[in-house]
């Protein structure tokens, strides 16, 4: 199944420029602010090559910040339904492991036919992490820097060319129409390709265990004082979970354009957010703020690891960057490990 | 466009047939899916009104009713509002049924009790009708159901042929009244009348959180079972397919793995505490 071939970088955009003709090509690029954002390209030469870190996780192509569900009107009903097929480039390997899980999640059971057919129609390129950022710990989960499975296409930058290796059928076709690009890899390749993962990985900076966090929660070590005092540090912002490329909750509305017409969409909605279990009745199961930031902390470190057998975190740091109160998961669980509670 | 896309989160239509008016606020609503609709004791369905939005509702009819659904609906919200203000052979959506079910197999042979509290009656009504028309399968099934004044007391006629069948039955009522001379007080105070052998009962109840939370801890403490008590529970929910995480408490999606739940998965657990 795995598929391993050299493509030289000097055909890169020649190869994405072809597969652009089928189908839309987004990428990291860098807006006039400096920030990097995943955008529908124009310019090729203009995609960030170097793998940076994005703030807005890749989740938005696949379960996006709005996305309209029905269009209804008197007696009759449209299904909205987005199958625009995608070229996703330059996604992390964080990134791509989350999107593995949510895979997972939303086929299981009953099926998310709004994720699985827009999850059908892309495709995703990962690239390995060269540089990781001073707030990346996927090395201690087995997210990143690199994957050996979980992946459609991943490049691995070797300095004049580029490592390719296909792991999915999606990914497959996409090569094989221009398998003229594409050379056999040398032993010098692989050779080549463990030396930059393993330079990748000796410059993380934080190490996390989440396995010890989860251990001493599970012991009943962290009582809800500890909760509390996290809580009094949250501002209810919500950043942590938008930006979550794990986080799925989201609320359906209907909104009535005219009279007896109108769409029924979903948006992403927050568990950390007051009302989010406030029933009709005053009914508020976690009213407190404790009991709202616990509930996402037990979902990604307890009740992921039950359900899935992984952690509900990737490492991607993405919620250390936004997070102003600092109750971030790195910081959190790297205090629920060591057991500094001196500041509380 | 329609294609790939199956219906999950597709209400299909139903026709309301009748609408009964039970007390100041709750109105029984008789509904005729325009599909099959099979159901068991203690499922629910998504209730959909396009412009509004959808909310969680427990299927009231009696089992075996399947070319109607009858919904027993409060008004205390934004959609159950404007529910109330349908009429018959007006169109709303459905979707569903949803959730597990009591599990009754496992009660045969056995005592049964069931605790109402107002309008908690609803989602045990289906299964007292269940266990009340195949009673020579069960011993003794009693009833304790509490309401806030005898004018909200629902499903009397329900309650006097199922009294006839050989059920004991205990009302209460938290305020006294000029026309009530039965027995005033909570649930809670009543638990212990009916002549049945708790070690060997099941139990089944439902009704405000307070109530289900005193009430489980109770009948635990009086011999049942903490894996033979079982409740109804209620949860904000958008989707009902366990997606949209409203429901999510405690490591449980209410919508898929519950809404019955024993107390042996609840008691350690803050689903309804507040």
């Amino acid at each position: 199944m795995k598929n391993v071939l050299i493509l030289n970088k000097n055909y890169l955009s020649y190869w994405l420029r072809q597969l652009r003709k089928t189908m839309t090509l987004i990428a990291p690029l860098r807006s006039v602010h400096g920030d990097v954002i995943m955008k529908t390209v124009e310019n090729i030469h203009e995609i960030e090559l170097d793998c940076p870190a994005l703030i807005p996780s890749p989740k938005e192509f696949l379960f996006p910040h709005k996305e309209d569900m029905f269009r209804f009107s008197v007696g009759a009903t449209d299904i909205l339904k987005d199958d625009t097929k995608r070229l996703i480039f330059g996604v992390r390997s964080c990134d791509m492991s989350a999107i593995a899980m949510l895979d997972k999640f939303f086929g299981e059971q009953f099926i998310d036919d709004y994720y699985m057919s827009r999850r059908r129609n892309a495709v995703f390129i990962s690239i390995v992490c060269n540089n990781p950022e001073t707030t990346c710990f996927c090395i201690g989960l087995g997210t990143g820097p690199s994957l050996k499975s979980n992946f459609d296409i991943q490049l691995t930058d070797l300095g004049d060319r580029y490592m390719v290796e296909t792991a999915s059928n999606r990914g497959a076709p996409l090569i094989k129409k221009y398998i003229y690009l594409f050379s056999k890899p040398k032993k010098s390749d692989y050779e080549d390709q463990y030396e930059i993962i393993l330079s990748s990985a000796s410059k993380f900076e934080k190490r996390i265990n989440l396995e010890n966090a989860r251990q001493k929660i599970l012991e009943e070590r962290i009582s809800d004082l500890f909760w509390e005092w996290v809580a009094k540090k949250c501002f209810e912002c919500g950043g942590c979970v938008y930006e979550c490329p794990l986080c799925t909750c989201f609320n359906v509305l209907d909104k009535v354009e005219s009279e007896n017409q109108g769409v029924r969409l979903r948006v992403w909605d927050a568990c950390i957010f007051k009302g989010f279990t406030r029933m009709a009745g005053n009914v508020w199961p976690s009213e407190k703020k404790g009991s709202r930031i616990k509930q996402w902390y037990f979902h990604k470190l307890i009740y992921y690891p039950e359900h899935f057998g992984k952690f509900g975190c990737v490492g991607c740091g993405r919620c250390t960057i936004t997070c102003p109160g600092h109750i971030d998961m790195a910081t959190i669980a790297h205090k629920i490990d060591i057991g500094d509670r001196r500041n509380r | 466009m329609k294609g790939t896309i199956k219906d999950t989160y597709l209400p299909s239509g139903a026709e309301i047939i009748d609408i009964m008016k039970m007390t100041d606020n709750i109105k029984l609503f008789t509904i005729k899916p325009q599909r099959p609709f099979p159901y068991k004791p203690g499922e629910f369905i998504m209730l959909s009104l396009w412009g509004k939005g959808e909310v969680p509702i427990s299927i009231t009819s009696t089992y075996g009713f399947h070319k109607y659904l009858e919904l027993c609906i409060r008004r205390v919200g934004y959609i159950t509002e404007a529910i109330h203000m349908l009429r018959p052979s007006d169109e709303i959506g459905i979707r569903g049924p949803f959730g597990n079910s009591f599990p009754v197999e496992e009660a045969r042979g056995k005592d049964i009790i069931f605790v109402a509290g107002g309008l908690g009656i609803a989602p045990l009504r289906p299964l007292i009708h269940m266990v009340m028309n195949d009673k020579k399968q069960f011993k003794r099934v009693a009833l304790v159901s509490g309401s806030c004044t005898p004018s909200d007391i629902l499903f009397k006629d329900d309650i006097n042929t199922w009294q006839k069948k050989g059920m004991q039955v205990f009302l209460t009522c938290d305020k006294k009244d000029m026309d009530w001379d039965g027995n005033i007080g909570l649930v809670t105070d009543y638990l212990k009348t009916p002549k049945i052998s708790f070690k060997n009962a099941f139990a089944f109840l439902c009704g405000p959180p307070v109530m289900i939370d005193i009430t489980m801890k109770n009948l635990h403490g009086m011999g049942v079972s903490e894996n033979r008590i079982f409740t109804s529970l209620e949860a904000h929910m958008k989707c009902g397919v366990g997606k949209c995480g409203h429901c999510y408490i405690d490591g449980k999606y209410i919508c898929t793995e519950g809404p019955i739940l024993s107390y042996a998965e609840i008691k350690d657990r803050r689903l309804y505490k507040h």
